[in-house]
């Protein structure tokens, strides 16, 4: 293409280019069928529907308190959920749901103590069955961690932790949140419960050239030379642009507990008078990390495979990124069979 | 080198500037992992927080002195009512284990009436017997039933134990070694 075809495609492309963003929002994603099982409060527990349930033990997937757990069903053919169906497990999905003002007062024992185990007991309820197997992405892994930990003989037979966070000594947050000048109190005491797009700018000032410039830079110049995949680009950007509060409580002691004092991989952390000690956690261990990952560094995540008790650990290391590892183009062929088989060895009664 | 020929002077523009760009974001990601971007950091955090904070107390203040809720009261009413679904989830929690409870005891009470049945049938006078006894031998059975349901539920309780509600667990445990119907779930559900 020379310099006079670029010139007279670029209206186009510009047109093309703001059309693409301004109808992010209604890219459809989510949109494997499911029912509501369990409501309470802002949690909700998910069934998906499957006519084709071959394995016993039901799959119940756990999502971060940052952005929405659609990402596990992103679209029809780029959806993990729909994968694991098509490979005959029964998925449920608990979803945290979008707290306000009026839930500042959930802390982490509220998830941990309180949501996952009665996300948990109506699992069991629905499916008939008395296990399950717990997969925790991100900030979803460290609470299905800590649960393992709180609940070694409990209902939860395999827990596979997906970029977890278990060690914050090295993270890349450590010198923004982990300092004493952060006063975290402050953000907590002006918001009650702390704007999604306030963590979703300081997650992309991470990597701010690539996550402000370069992602529509490079969305441009696929518009203009005509490879720009509208139905690829938008439902991710919508994903990534749905960004729920974080309730002031969990966020003040998820800053405090895991990256202030890094309690988890210390053994310190109490929840509800009781310890979490990852070394009591006994239950079949998959933990995936990625090579990529900057928000959840592989060093982060290692350490639980030396503390935990189980006798079946396995540990898988990909490329890719934080988000791109599970929803990237390659996940179908790459890490989401692993996790089937993995998990499909372990569900049988 | 051929291929450096056959590229357009766009091209090499293209590669140079990605290169530029490249070298640019790997500097910028450096920079802001650095202690001093984070001082600066918490530093703007905090004022912008205070500032926040009094910008959103005045805006309150107007709203009330209007005798409209202000977002305060909003909160409050919003709390009492998870307050109150707090305690309903333990009401609902309850009345399921009560519920699976009455269900294992009705099965062992049935699975009784079905051996003094066929007693009856084989010999009347052991049926008598059988009858005179039945009710501490139900005892008996319920007794055991519980402890059964107990040890059943362990993983319920367990989960219980943290989640405040042993006894709601436990139905969890029980409901599903009993079957495991799903209508009551359903029946929240809905």
């Amino acid at each position: 293409m020379n310099v006079l075809e670029q010139l007279a495609r670029t209206p186009r492309a510009a047109i093309e280019f703001s059309n693409i963003l301004l109808t992010t929002k209604d890219a459809p994603i989510g949109q494997t069928p499911k029912d509501v099982v369990w409501s309470h409060r802002t949690t909700t527990l998910y069934r998906y529907r499957s006519s084709q349930r071959t394995h016993p033990v039901p799959v119940l997937l756990v999502f971060a308190l940052i952005n929405r757990p659609d990402i596990f069903d992103l679209t029809p053919g780029r959806s993990f959920v729909e994968f694991l169906l098509g490979e005959g497990f029964d998925v449920f999905l608990l979803d945290w749901g979008v707290p306000g003002d009026e839930d500042s007062d959930m802390g982490v024992d509220s998830y941990v103590c309180d949501a996952l185990p009665w996300g948990i007991r109506e699992t069991l309820r629905a499916s008939g069955e008395e296990e399950v197997s717990l997969l925790g992405w991100c900030i979803g892994g460290t609470f299905c961690a800590m649960y393992g930990a709180l609940e070694p003989e409990g209902p939860a037979r395999n827990m596979v932790l997906l970029t977890t966070t278990v060690d914050t000594s090295v993270s890349n947050y450590l010198p923004w949140v982990g300092r004493d000048s952060f006063d975290v109190e402050a953000v907590t005491d002006a918001y009650p419960s702390v704007p999604g797009r306030l963590i979703d700018r300081m997650n992309k000032t991470m990597k701010p050239l690539n996550n402000f410039f370069v992602t529509y830079r490079q969305l441009f110049a696929g518009t203009l030379d005509g490879t720009a995949k509208r139905e690829a680009y938008q439902p991710m950007a919508k994903w990534v642009a749905n960004n729920p509060p974080f309730a002031g409580r969990v966020y003040r002691e998820w800053i405090t507990w895991m990256y202030k004092e890094n309690r988890l991989v210390k053994g310190t952390l109490r929840l509800r008078d009781r310890r979490v000690d990852l070394r009591r956690i006994e239950q079949n261990l998959c933990v995936v990390t990625a090579g990529s990952d900057h928000i959840t560094k592989r060093p982060e995540t290692l350490p639980i495979l030396d503390l935990v008790a189980s006798e079946d650990v396995t540990h898988l290391d990909r490329p890719g990124g934080h988000i791109g590892l599970m929803a990237g183009s390659k996940a179908k062929d790459g890490i989401w069979p692993d996790i089937a088989d993995w998990l499909r060895e372990r569900s049988e009664r | 080198m051929a291929d450096n020929e056959r590229r357009t002077p766009i091209d090499q523009v293209k590669a140079l500037y990605e290169d530029a760009e490249t070298r640019t974001a790997e500097a910028v990601e450096t920079l802001v992992r650095r202690e001093g971007f984070g001082e600066l950091l918490a530093r703007v955090t905090e004022n912008a927080m205070a500032m926040t904070q009094l910008a959103q107390g005045a805006l309150d203040m107007t709203v009330r002195s209007l005798r409209v809720a202000g977002s305060q009261d909003i909160v409050r009413l919003g709390r009492q009512l998870n307050r109150t679904e707090d305690k309903l989830e333990m009401v609902l929690q309850e009345v399921e284990r009560l519920q699976d409870e009455l269900a294992a005891q009705r099965a062992d009470v049935a699975a009784l009436g079905g051996l003094f049945e066929r007693s009856e049938r084989s010999d009347g006078s052991s049926s008598q017997g059988l009858g005179k006894g039945s009710p501490s031998s139900s005892a008996r059975r319920t007794g055991s039933a519980s402890r059964q349901g107990g040890s059943s539920a362990r993983g319920g309780s367990r989960q219980g134990s943290a989640g405040r509600g042993g006894s709601g667990s436990g139905s969890a445990g029980r409901r599903a070694a009993n079957g495991g119907s799903s209508a009551s779930g359903s029946s929240k559900s809905s």
